[in-house]
């Protein structure tokens, strides 16, 4: 059963990967696109495909994948089917981290300034949140978490509110909105090596987690190390999420959504919800990045907009139906 | 008074100078000018960027209470040099307090909660809608000069501009297949002051075609497919660091335009003022070059219409 649940929702992820190097400005056939990329001569369908489409392509796969994994792993750390990387703080310190970067211009200079800055802002609030639960039980963590997350997004809008121009404010205030649109090779190749080192340690608090859903005494009992546990996913959420989100902006909702979709079909043992979840992220951001493209109404619906547009009814189902599942 | 008005026309529109230096003549003319014998000199506040250019060149410096802090912005703003000696304001109320000017002149952009605390002090108000065409810029120049008691001046400036556009008119040449947008990501929109600059100079908007709700840069795909001549980008996106889209840093749109691209700075449509046909000129000299100039082959418009 899990084995087809893998291999249907790989499969799903494939098909629209390749729907995903098809449509666009201009819709092209598979069969065009198989002509353009063995014929000799370089055309304007293959540098699409290669150079425009199939770098977005991966990044949505990737980004989905870190952001459903890491909302994976902070449900079953923090036993709450509310957690996800916004409400640590990891979400707004990375976006914090980034906006520092392009405001003073330092993204300019160096390409690699606004992940690394975006990565820098990810560990400094995920390790103030951690150093601030310290001692505390898991309801600590998730408050000094709220807290710091709310320090973050004042720095945001202490940004914006001293930016240097409308102009600035604007690109601020559009680029946290969150898109893929337009990013190419050099932002694959920035994100990549941080999402990958952030999904093998999510991946690697797998078994822990299982015996933390015990609770957290009967998992020292049993010879969980907790304080490692909470480092390793903490530190893997804040290098995934700090990597997709300086190269795509503020992406939410994801990480709390595609654990729930899953949680269903492979049960409640948080270990099995890990990969399942993380193929449902990349799902819902390839298909979300699709539908951005299909929608002309004007100017390029963000794909972090339209995410949350989605994300917050559901987040209100969700909310609704675990107060009716804890009241019978 | 006629032999001022001459005096300034030939300042104005003397020599084609370029717009630098016909704003210098400009301001050169508004201070060498003998003052009119008014009974008391008007003076004058102004709440809004755009309204700022037009109050500096209208009135001398000694007229003008103050003006935005914005205008201050060489980057912005045309009559910059005007600005740095005159007193500044933040559009705020407390402002038009402390300067007690005999007439206020905002945008209709201005804060409404500034606007209604004026009216209800009773200050002589004038509200500036954004002049986005040459019309526009023709009845808000006139609009104001009425109001500080300079009608001569605005039509010597008027005239300026229609000179100008006359000029741009009699050398048409052939149209240019522009994409262009602005620092904020949007695209010069039709109907937009920007879109009205690029028409007077001869430029085809190509990016701007689509309908709906506005409408931003086109993306790299958009671009390819499009394969305009000459790149229009709004000043500092490609300049300045940080403060561009990831448009401008596209290996493949770096690859096809970096020697076809114009950078259109922000005086040249942030404001529309008597002087925006010169930006037209300005801007139109340098997509000729450029288009003529330029050797990267675009992409291959042909195997891929739309």
């Amino acid at each position: 059963m899990r084995l087809t649940l893998l291999i249907g929702l790989a499969a799903l992820a494939a098909v629209l990967a390749v729907a995903s190097l098809l449509a666009g400005e201009v819709w092209f056939s598979p069969g065009q696109v198989l002509r353009a990329l063995t014929s000799s001569p370089p055309n304007l369908t293959r540098l699409v495909v290669l150079d425009i489409r199939l770098p977005r392509t991966l990044l949505a796969l990737m980004i989905g994948a870190i952001l459903g994994l890491s909302g994976a792993a902070l449900q079953g750390l923090l036993r709450n089917p509310l957690a996800e990387p916004g409400l640590l703080g990891v979400s707004s310190g990375a976006s914090l981290g980034a906006v520092i970067a392009i405001y003073y211009g330092f993204a300019g200079v160096v390409g690699w300034a606004a992940p690394v800055f975006a990565l820098t802002g990810a560990l400094i609030t995920a390790g103030a949140a951690l150093l601030l639960s310290r001692g505390g039980a898991t309801l600590a963590l998730i408050l000094a978490g709220a807290a710091i997350s709310a320090i973050a997004a004042a720095g945001i809008e202490l940004a914006l509110n001293f930016a240097p121009s409308p102009y600035a404010a604007y690109q601020i205030t559009t680029w946290l909105m969150g898109s893929l649109a337009d990013r190419n090779w050099d932002h694959v190749r920035l994100a990549a090596p941080f999402i990958v080192a952030g999904g093998v340690l999510l991946l690697l608090s797998a078994r822990a987690l299982d015996v933390l859903a015990l609770g957290e005494t009967q998992a020292e009992s049993l010879g969980v190390d907790v304080g490692r546990t909470r480092l390793l996913i903490l530190f893997g959420t804040a290098l995934g999420v700090g990597g997709a989100t300086a190269v795509a902006g503020a992406i939410g909702f994801v990480g709390l959504v595609a654990p729930h979709l899953v949680r269903p079909l492979v049960g409640h043992r948080p270990s099995r919800v890990l990969v399942p979840a993380a193929l449902v992220g990349a799902v819902i951001v390839l298909l979300a990045d699709i539908i951005t493209r299909l929608v002309h109404i004007g100017p390029e619906l963000k794909l972090g907009v339209l995410i949350s547009l989605i994300g917050a009814p559901f987040f209100l189902w969700l909310v609704l139906h675990v107060q009716r599942r804890t009241a019978a | 008074m006629a032999q001022r008005r001459r005096r300034l026309v030939q300042a104005v529109a003397g020599p084609r100078l370029g717009m630098g230096m016909g704003l210098v003549a400009l301001a050169g003319a508004a201070l060498l000018a003998p003052q009119p014998a008014f009974a008391r000199p008007l003076r004058v506040m102004s709440l809004n960027e755009c309204a700022d250019q037009l109050v500096m060149m209208l009135l001398p410096p000694a007229q003008i209470a103050s003006v935005t802090w914005l205008s201050r912005d060489a980057e912005t703003s045309q009559m910059w040099r005007t600005a740095r000696r005159i007193p500044a304001n933040h559009g705020l109320g407390e402002d038009v307090v402390r300067d007690q000017p005999d007439l206020v002149v905002a945008g209709s952009y201005t804060t409404p909660a500034t606007r209604s605390l004026l009216k209800s002090l009773h200050y002589r108000l004038l509200v500036l809608p954004p002049a986005e065409s040459f019309d526009d810029i023709r009845r808000t120049t006139m609009q104001v000069a009425d109001a500080v008691g300079e009608p001569a001046r605005g039509r010597a400036l008027i005239a300026h501009l229609d000179q100008t556009l006359k000029a741009l008119a009699t050398d048409k040449g052939p149209p240019l297949r522009v994409a262009a947008w602005d620092s904020a990501g949007f695209s010069a929109t039709p109907g937009s002051l920007y879109d009205t600059i690029l028409r007077a100079a001869g430029a085809n908007n190509v990016a701007a075609s689509r309908t709906g709700l506005g409408a931003s840069a086109p993306d790299v795909e958009r671009l390819l497919a499009l394969a305009p001549d000459v790149l229009v980008a709004g000043a500092p996106a490609f300049q300045r660091p940080g403060r561009h889209g990831e448009l401008a840093l596209h290996p493949l749109v770096r690859r096809y335009w970096s020697d076809r691209t114009v950078i259109a700075p922000l005086t040249a449509y942030t404001c529309g003022t008597p002087f925006s046909a010169d930006a037209a000129l300005s801007l139109r000299q340098q997509m000729r070059t450029i288009a003529t100039k330029a050797r990267t082959r675009l992409p291959y418009r042909a195997d891929w219409q739309r």
